[in-house]
């Protein structure tokens, strides 16, 4: 429940605003370098992908800032109720954000080593996980930011149909290095890539939930069932 | 998030209710002050009134012990159970009441008496005891109050002479003298520096486990830290009544939420 | 902006001076009628002055004068006090806001602003003319008749006074009180009394610097003596009968008599007030 009032002293709403702001402009810069870096993988432009990977340096600093900032406005304005949930969600978001960019960091650092060998097959894979995984996220700042508990539990309902492809994307990982020796070093690379895709869009449910308790005051229930089977006994019967 | 009903149901007891308050209405000289008032003091707890100014709360308190009957033009109407008796009815002696439910003021309030005195007056009112078990009493009642090592030594000096958060420690004292169950307490530390402020908030979580506690305060972080419970008042009305932690982690009604997070305009 | 500021200095300029002028005529004054009081009076200033009795010529003092000054102030003191704080005391204390309250507060207004001489003659109608009639002839005018003048036109300042001080004590003293179970009347006597003290005792010193000077009701209770008088039931003098009488003769030893009079009673009024204000000052019942 949120008050469409202002608070009193307008400075406290200032400070609230400018919090929100700060995350919305974090969120979509992670986004931003997840997607560059999906470009960096098909143009296998290694200069570019040095790019993304220094650019993670601004969402960092971003973070430390969201930090202070919570520091001032929990030691300062004694937050309570609403205001209280959505400074404590900030915080929470805030660090979901800086590992979601730090993994599109990795995924474009390793598109260098990648492409240094010869193109495979699967890569065009790799770019469809991505994108479900961007539209995890943008989907999920927009509820951030509209403050939207159904528009959160959506995505991380939904988060499902990424790890589903990443266990086929998993799957058919295998089934190259099995059929190839030499598709190994590329698949393996890529394997990690896709890895840190999923692991995105875990993130991505954290920051859900987050969400979802700052407007509701309740925490999400956790009836969700985990489609990443790649850790299941049956996958590892794929190399017999 | 729905609003819930508008009737407030009272805040789910964790201990028996000392004080049942049941369709109270109160009118000051006409003008109708407090509305439909329902609510149950759980016993041995904190609770905490809080709403802005004028919105009654101070007025509530003030019929817990009926110290509003002195004034000319004041009414109460409905029930307000105490150990299964209602202490509105007429029949209900004055003198019980108020030495079954003590009070202490915003204003330290000390009688031009010594020390001793001061703590003394109100129990001799009420019991005949020799010079010795009188001194034990009065020994106790400052120690309650966590004076007796700041005053031992001159309990023949004018109570006059104390600081302002000692004159209210001993307030406190000469309320607690008189044995009673429950203790009202009226923005006892408005008038206090935050140091005395916190020795008091200090001894209500040490007089909990003897005394039902109900504290009025226009501090709200001070209930926040105080109450075991928190009821918020409006307008003569009591808008919701719940655990401390849950009216100001996650109040159930829009106004209670407005005024904690300081967006009442 | 600067002119709207050079104006307003000037009219705090003038306002100053009227007032600071003002203040000094009414100084200038007081100082006067002390200056001759002293003047004159310490000229008479004598040993003799409290020795001997009334007499014409060389001989003569003030000691009758004095004795009777004070037990006619005594006993106008002694009446008017107690009926005084108990009359302030219940209407402070239990018709505070009424219609009857304020009906009393207004009669004792004016009372105390009734002219003292109409008092006296009341005095003298009710006390002196019956008991002239009553005692055929040998109590007619009496120190207690004076006492009597006295007592009402201390009372009404002793009333007000006792009033004034109980209200000033603040509410929370009595509800502290009264939840403690206490009931009124003990609260009352016990703890209002005992805070508004000070005060009240300030009232009565008061009331005392005020009889002292007063003279007209005298003449028709009191009356005079040229001789000693200790019962109250004598005809008996006192000193601001007796400056009146000297300051008719046409003797200058007399006059000086009279300035020495004057001399001694205003130092008494002026000795009461100071008193009065050492005991506020010093019992301040502060409850901040």
């Amino acid at each position: 429940m949120n008050s469409g009032k202002d608070h009193i002293i307008k400075s406290y709403d200032d400070e609230l605003t400018r919090l929100t702001g700060e995350i919305v402009r974090m969120g979509e810069l992670a986004v931003t370098q997840l997607e560059s870096a999906l470009d960096v993988l098909e143009r296998r432009d290694e200069r570019a992908a040095q790019h993304v990977v220094g650019n993670d340096e601004a969402i960092d600093q971003l973070e430390q800032e969201i930090s202070h900032d919570v520091i001032r406005l929990l030691a300062l304005r004694a937050p309570m109720a609403g205001d209280l949930r959505n400074v404590y969600a900030a915080l929470r978001i805030a660090a979901d954000i800086e590992r979601i960019g730090d993994y599109a960091a990795n995924v474009a650092k390793r598109s260098i080593p990648l492409s240094m060998v010869a193109p495979v097959a699967p890569v065009g894979g790799l770019g469809h996980l991505a994108k479900l995984a961007a539209s995890e996220v943008r989907d999920v700042l927009a509820a951030y930011r509209d403050r939207d508990a159904e528009r959160a539990h959506q995505v991380w309902k939904n988060d499902v149909v990424l790890d589903e492809a990443y266990t086929g994307y998993f799957r058919q990982l295998l089934t190259y290095m099995m059929e190839d020796p030499r598709n190994i070093t590329p698949c393996t690379h890529l394997l990690f890539m896709a890895k840190n895709i999923e692991r995105i869009g875990d993130h991505a449910t954290n920051i859900a939930e987050n969400v979802w308790f700052q407007v509701t005051g309740e925490p999400l229930d956790k009836q969700r069932s985990k489609r990443d089977l790649t850790s299941s006994p049956e996958t590892s019967k794929l190399g017999e | 998030m729905t609003d819930s009903a508008t009737a407030v149901a009272p805040a789910p007891a964790v201990a028996a209710p000392k004080l049942t308050v049941r369709d109270l209405n109160f009118y000051y000289n006409g003008f109708h002050a407090l509305k439909g008032i329902n609510m149950e003091i759980p016993e041995k707890q904190v609770t905490a009134i809080i709403g802005p100014s004028g919105c009654g709360k101070s007025t509530l308190l003030r019929i817990f012990n009926r110290i509003y009957s002195i004034y000319p033009k004041l009414e109460a109407k409905g029930e307000i159970i105490l150990d299964g008796e209602n202490i509105l009815d007429s029949r209900y002696s004055m003198n019980r009441l108020r030495s079954k439910v003590g009070m202490v003021f915003q204003k330290p309030v000390p009688f031009p008496m010594t020390i001793f005195e001061n703590v003394a007056y109100g129990i001799r009112h009420h019991e005949k005891l020799g010079k010795s078990e009188m001194e034990d009493r009065v020994e106790q009642a400052l120690r309650s109050a966590a004076l007796w090592d700041e005053v031992k030594d001159k309990l023949k000096q004018s109570a006059l002479g104390l600081s302002g958060g000692q004159q209210q420690r001993l307030c406190i004292a000469r309320g607690v003298a008189l044995k009673p169950e429950v203790l009202l307490l009226d923005e006892p530390t408005s008038a206090l520096d935050p140091i005395a402020t916190g020795r008091i908030e200090q001894l209500v979580e040490e007089l909990k486990s003897q005394f039902t506690i109900v504290i009025v305060t226009h501090n709200m972080q001070q209930a926040a830290r105080v109450s075991d419970q928190t009821a918020f008042m409006y307008l003569g009305e009591l808008i919701e009544f719940d655990q401390t932690e849950k009216i100001f982690t996650k109040p159930g009604k829009k106004q209670t939420e407005d005024y904690i997070t300081g967006r009442f305009g | 902006m600067n002119s709207l500021y050079m104006r307003r200095r000037v009219t705090n300029a003038v306002a100053m001076g009227l007032s600071t002028l003002a203040t000094l005529v009414g100084l200038l004054f007081l100082a006067w009628i002390l200056w001759e009081t002293l003047r004159q009076g310490l000229g008479a200033l004598d040993l003799k002055l409290f020795t001997k009795i009334t007499a014409y010529g060389e001989d003569g003092g003030l000691l009758n004068s004095m004795v009777g000054s004070l037990i006619i102030n005594l006993i106008g003191i002694a009446i008017a006090t107690p009926i005084g704080v108990l009359a302030g005391t219940w209407l402070a204390e239990y018709a505070n806001r009424t219609k009857l309250g304020e009906t009393i507060r207004f009669l004792n207004d004016i009372l105390l602003s009734a002219p003292s001489i109409v008092l006296g003659l009341f005095v003298y109608t009710i006390i002196v003319l019956p008991s002239t009639a009553l005692t055929h002839g040998s109590t007619t005018f009496s120190g207690l008749a004076g006492g009597v003048a006295l007592a009402l036109i201390a009372l009404p300042v002793i009333v007000r006074t006792t009033d004034e001080m109980l209200r000033l004590v603040p509410s929370t003293l009595r509800e502290a009180a009264l939840s403690l179970g206490v009931p009124q009347w003990k609260l009352t006597l016990q703890i209002l009394i005992r805070a508004a003290r000070s005060g009240i005792i300030t009232g009565v010193l008061l009331a005392l610097a005020r009889i002292s000077g007063e003279t007209a009701p005298l003449l028709f209770t009191a009356f005079g003596n040229n001789y000693m008088a200790v019962n109250p039931m004598d005809k008996m003098s006192s000193l601001p009968q007796i400056i009146f009488q000297y300051a008719n003769d046409p003797g200058d030893e007399m006059h000086a008599m009279a300035w020495a009079g004057a001399f001694v009673v205003t130092m008494f009024v002026l000795l009461l007030s100071l008193l009065s204000r050492l005991i506020l000052s010093r019992t301040k019942v502060s409850h901040d």
